[in-house]
């Protein structure tokens, strides 16, 4: 197998606030094939935000290898950083963390702009993605003017929207009622299904736990169980490691969106 | 508010550099057109000595007369009057004063000097005046209690040039009558209250000086840029004369010291001016780029590269500039224009009277070069421009994910 999303290596963290140290993440081995729905759980203070937060380069780790997309991120810069995670990132947050000033569409197409792309093609793009996930009509309301199901699709959207080889999803549903959750991790499950982007969730929520092809639990910084249920995964069972590496080259195994995309297909 | 602080400032900044210059080159140009205009011609030694016997020769005279009324010298140069400077005592029925005497030839002083234009009873002297005619400030003729037509007489010694021999008449005390043809009023005390004006044939008369010498030879320029340059051909043209050509600035060394010495402060208070403005804007940024810790976040978080960040923040602040600045320069200018139409009247803070030593009209008005505008322009740029890097600094650093954090 060489299709790895995110592989980290005795991965560690610690949260310093003056004398007082907070064991954050303490060794963390894990690969994530790409393609993966998958998800992170855990207790509070199990370190899965924190786990997001270094596989999206949005923190550094104090010790150990993080590769996400065939790079090692902490040879990276910032600006380096910066450049990964608008290429081939997405992030959905707990908060959604929408810009309050700009519109629907504009918020979903803040990384297309980044990008470069030329304004009506980013129109364009963007509009054809909200009629999928159901954000047909709304692209001209601010988010304080949308429910939270439908900031949350902003916000995924807006993570979709680059065709990212990996999507970063912080508690999607936890500021969601339960119709809006489902609602939101169809759209979620479907995109998988249908581009091969690879999805890793942090969450509390037993909905998305079902949902997730692979459930990765998280005590006190520490994988304690890695589970994929069979007949969901992207990848086949023997490829999960706990507290393992596999042999790979990262530098030489970039996985792409067309690269998943035909992983899923061959699936 | 951070537009209209900035604007502000640079209104402020247009206002005071207006009103400086405008004072400056007023002060200027009254200093020299009560005195000895932008560039004079006197006796070597004169000026450090001060004694009225150092004449200039009449050939001097003439030859200066002569070049000045050629060439393209003849376009800077606005008018050119011979003078000859004494002291001397003014009586009158009621009292008497120490004068300075100033003979002039009254069509060539029209063109050089203010008084003329100040008169305010009688008229300034006509080259067929008769001999007795003069003109003489308003504080000497309230206290000496003169009126138009009023006579006085007019005592001193006659001049002897270096050189000259003494005749019997040389060292004596001579008199003449005066009829009181004017009564001019500059504000200015020194000049009211002690210069008083006669032919320069009567003065030359009762002087006992011959043959046409003068004290000086006073120029008024067309501009007063041109005194140094103007300064310097004289020079060359009367190389080997007993004769010191003096521009404005040494001739009236402390005018041009306490301009200096204005121009100095006024440099400082611009310069408190700019940094007030300068650390309210530095304030404002700041604020507003904490205020936005959490949308540079997000930005960050989503691919945008801290350089990135600081262009926006510093391209941002630059808008802001662009449009305090046409804020600043609308106010500015339209104050500025007020200014140098109607005047500042200053009277209210002269109520008892102008220092003696100050060459100053109390009503000042605002002059602005283009030269002024685009400096104080560009300082103002330049100083946002600046204060803009450390906000966007800060901005650039942004740590993620705790600016990710929803307040």
């Amino acid at each position: 197998m060489n299709e790895w999303a995110v592989k980290l290596s005795d991965v560690r963290k610690t949260y310093r606030t003056g004398p007082i140290e907070v064991p954050a993440l303490r060794g963390v081995t894990l690969s994530i094939g790409a393609g993966e729905f998958a998800a992170t759980a855990g207790p509070s203070g199990s370190g899965k935000t924190s786990l997001l937060n270094i596989i999206g380069g949005l923190d550094r780790a104090d010790s150990g290898e993080i590769w996400v997309a065939g790079q090692n991120l902490q040879s990276l810069s910032s600006s380096e950083l910066a450049h990964l995670r608008l290429q081939r990132i997405g992030f959905v947050f707990q908060t959604y963390n929408l810009l309050p000033v700009l519109t629907a569409l504009e918020n979903a197409e803040f990384t297309l702009l980044l990008q470069g792309m030329p304004a009506r093609k980013r129109r364009e793009k963007v509009e054809k993605l909200f009629s999928e996930i159901g954000l047909g009509g709304l692209e001209d309301r601010r988010p304080a003017e949308l429910s939270g199901g439908q900031q949350q699709r902003v916000a995924v959207a807006r993570a979709m929207v680059t065709e990212p080889a990996l999507i970063l999803a912080d508690e999607p549903t936890a500021n969601l009622d339960s119709a809006s959750a489902v609602a939101l991790l169809d759209v979620m499950e479907q995109l998988n299904r249908k581009t091969g982007t690879t999805f890793l969730f942090s969450t509390h929520d037993p909905q998305v736990m079902e949902r997730a092809h692979r459930l990765i639990r998280l005590r006190d910084g520490q994988v304690v169980t890695d589970d994929t249920r069979s007949g969901k995964a992207g990848l086949g069972e023997g490829d999960r490691r706990v507290g393992q590496d596999s042999h790979l080259s990262p530098q030489t195994e970039r996985p792409s969106v067309h690269e998943a995309q035909l992983f899923a297909q061959a699936k | 508010m951070t537009a209209l602080a900035l604007g502000l400032g640079l209104a402020l900044l247009l206002i005071s550099l207006g009103l400086l210059d405008g004072g400056h080159e007023q002060t200027i140009a009254d200093g020299v057109r009560f005195g000895p205009g932008h560039v004079v011609i006197e006796a070597k030694g004169y000026q450090d000595s001060s004694s009225d016997e150092l004449l200039l020769p009449a050939q001097v005279v003439s030859k200066v007369e002569g070049f000045l009324s050629t060439g393209k010298i003849k376009q800077v140069v606005r008018g050119v009057s011979p003078r000859l400077l004494a002291t001397g005592l003014l009586s009158s029925s009621a009292s008497s004063a120490g004068v300075r005497i100033v003979g002039v030839i009254p069509e060539d002083e029209r063109a050089v000097s203010l008084i003329p234009q100040r008169m305010v009873e009688g008229t300034y002297l006509k080259s067929d005046d008769k001999l007795s005619g003069v003109v003489i400030g308003d504080e000497l003729a309230r206290k000496l209690e003169l009126k138009i037509g009023s006579k006085a007489v007019l005592m001193t010694q006659s001049l002897r040039p270096p050189g000259t021999v003494t005749t019997e008449a040389g060292d004596e005390m001579q008199s003449t009558l005066l009829r009181v043809s004017g009564i001019f009023r500059t504000g200015l005390q020194a000049i009211d209250a002690n210069m008083i004006y006669l032919p320069l044939s009567a003065a030359q008369a009762l002087l006992g000086v011959t043959g046409g010498q003068v004290t000086q030879v006073t120029l008024l320029l067309v501009q007063e840029g041109d005194s140094t340059q103007v300064a310097k051909v004289l020079r060359e043209q009367l190389t080997g004369a007993p004769v010191e050509v003096l521009t404005w600035r040494e001739s009236l060394p402390m005018l041009a010291q306490i301009l200096g010495l204005d121009h100095a402060f006024n440099y400082i208070m611009n310069g408190v001016i700019l940094a007030m403005v300068g650390l309210g804007i530095l304030n404002t940024i700041l604020m507003r780029v904490l205020e936005r810790r959490y949308e540079f976040g997000v930005s960050k978080a989503l691919g945008l590269k801290p350089g990135q960040l600081a262009v926006m923040v510093v391209g941002e602040s630059l808008a802001l500039t662009a449009i305090s600045l046409a804020l600043g320069l609308g106010l500015g200018l339209s104050v500025q224009h007020y200014f140098a139409t109607a005047g500042l009247d200053l009277r209210w803070v002269f109520k008892t009277g102008l220092p003696p030593a100050l060459v100053f009209d109390p009503i000042l008005y605002s002059r602005l070069s283009v030269d002024r505008i685009v400096w104080s322009v560009s300082i103002v740029f330049a100083m946002a421009t600046i204060i803009s890097f450390y906000p966007a600094f800060k901005a650039a650093r942004t740590e993620l994910p705790d600016a990710l954090k929803v307040l």
